[in-house]
């Protein structure tokens, strides 16, 4: 019996397997404490008790090894991209990346500056954007059930057979 | 076992002195271990492997690691460690001290066995005197330079 | 003190032959133009002297004036002792933009002319550590000089994003 599944793409069919490790793995989303600016004091917030994350299973992790997801918090700058992306090449698959705040979206206030990258997705593959200046807490926690309504939709058991490969996408460079 | 074990809580309740079943414990340990192992063999069908070499490199926050990942310790972890050993028997020699004065408690002479306890402590006690008056408990011992043999600078030459 | 008479004990130490100028305006400090071979010396002097005592560097920043084909070093200096404050300017020349450092005197000044060397391209002697301080080390060029043009993109990430559609830019 397949299940009909809600992403934000569209609807996709998976199986009841899938539906029960997608259960398992979106509850447990564990983020990289990582963050560069004004957007990673509204992270914290979000870790703490108000807006509690944990109560979705989301837990910082300080290694990019136990991480699924990479909260792009801040405004990035060319010196500090080699950095993350050198970080999200040493996340394990599955692996999710939010850009969060108008600076990660699109170079934010910043964009006409020299040093300041004009947004994650020029150098990362984004999966969530969250615009704001900062965003709410509530408002990150929205994109985090974004992200948890991805990992629900995902052919979990197709991928870790092969049949579904990760294309990367060829616009973005492979390090830099 | 378990109904082993359950003869054994009834026992302990009642206040007698038990000894647990060893198959109990043998086979608690059994079981935790096998679940880890049932725990990973999950994992290692259920997930990716798509190992390359950049995601192999050592993590060092973003920065490309470079030098080697051993340095030099702290010589003053050392005497840390040797007064946290020292204390540390303490702690553990200590607590089944109880237990093993149960017989003295039982015939009536508390005390003594109070006193032994605390004789034990004194000496540890003394110790703990011992390396506080040294310094040793403090990072930096002492702000003063020590004091060696003077410093012979020779005579002075007259220039030609 | 006064601006003036702040630049007349700047004169006494150095000497008196070279031309001041000093402008006064209304609010702010006052500034005296130094010339680039006694930028370090009289920064010492300014510092150390008992009647202006100049312990703290506020701020040291360049100006890049391609008209004049120079860059100015300006210091922005205070008194905590005194309580007052001057700000001691220099010239650079553009083609060869070099400066003695002034480290020495106030250490503070290392992020400062790292900075002036980051953005502007003024190289200090005598700097015990100078690298680029914001931007990556293998950045082209100097983004605070007027002739500056960002590149298309550095190390393969595009440095400009295209507009979105219906948006007037």
């Amino acid at each position: 019996m397949t299940l009909i599944e809600r992403s934000p793409e569209g609807a996709v069919a998976i199986g009841p397997i899938d539906k029960l490790l997608n259960l398992a793995r979106k509850h447990s989303l564990w983020y990289l404490l990582f963050g560069t600016a004004c957007c990673a004091i509204e992270l914290m917030q979000t870790g703490g008790p108000r807006a509690d994350a944990d109560r979705f299973g989301m837990m910082f992790r300080s290694s990019p090894r136990q991480a699924d997801v990479l909260i792009l918090a801040g405004t990035i700058t060319y010196k500090m991209a080699s950095r993350i992306r050198l970080l999200y090449e040493q996340m394990a698959e599955p692996r999710y990346v939010i850009a969060m705040g108008s600076c990660a979206c699109t170079g934010g206030l910043f964009q006409k500056s020299y040093a300041v990258v004009n947004g994650g997705d020029l150098f990362l593959p984004v999966d969530v954007y969250i615009p704001g200046c900062p965003p709410r807490p509530e408002a990150l926690l929205e994109g985090l059930l974004v992200v948890q309504q991805k990992v629900a939709a995902e052919p979990w058991l197709k991928k870790i057979q092969g049949k579904v490969p990760a294309k990367p996408d060829p616009a973005l460079p492979r390090e830099c | 076992m378990f109904v082993f074990s359950g003869a054994a809580n009834r026992a302990l309740r009642k206040g007698k002195a038990v000894e647990i079943d060893l198959l109990t414990i043998f086979t608690f340990f059994l079981v935790s271990g096998a679940a880890l192992w049932v725990f990973l063999l999950f994992g290692r069908f259920l997930r990716p492997k798509n190992p390359t070499p950049i995601k192999q490199t050592t993590y060092e926050c973003g920065e490309k690691p470079f030098g080697p990942a051993w340095f030099n310790f702290n010589n003053r972890f050392y005497i840390i460690a040797l007064v946290f050993v020292v204390l540390d028997v303490e702690a553990v020699l200590t607590v089944p001290a109880v237990v093993v004065f149960r017989k003295l408690v039982a015939i009536g002479r508390g005390g003594l066995a109070f006193l032994e306890i605390v004789a034990f402590l004194l000496v540890f006690f003394g110790v703990l005197v011992y390396v506080w008056r040294r310094g040793d408990l403090n990072w930096v011992r002492s702000l003063e330079p020590p004091t060696c043999a003077p410093f012979d600078a020779g005579t002075k030459e007259e220039k030609p | 003190m006064e601006a003036s008479e702040i630049k007349k004990r700047l004169e006494e130490l150095l000497s008196s032959e070279l031309v001041w100028k000093i402008g006064e305006k209304q609010t702010g400090d006052g500034w005296v133009e130094i010339p680039l071979e006694k930028w370090t010396e009289a920064c010492r002097l300014a510092r150390d002297d008992e009647k202006l005592l100049f312990e703290f560097l506020r701020a040291l920043s360049g100006v890049d004036r391609p008209g004049e084909n120079n860059i100015e070093l300006v210091a922005h200096l205070f008194s905590y002792r005194h309580r007052h404050a001057v700000v001691l300017k220099t010239k650079v020349s553009r083609e060869n933009p070099v400066a003695a450092s002034v480290c020495s005197v106030w250490p503070a000044a290392e992020w400062y002319e790292r900075e002036i060397f980051d953005l502007l391209g003024v190289n200090f002697r005598e700097h015990p550590d100078l690298r680029r301080i914001l931007l990556p080390e293998d950045w082209p060029g100097h983004p605070l000089r007027k002739d500056y043009q960002q590149p298309a993109s550095y190390r393969g990430i595009p440095t400009s994003r295209p507009a979105p559609e219906g948006s007037a830019s």
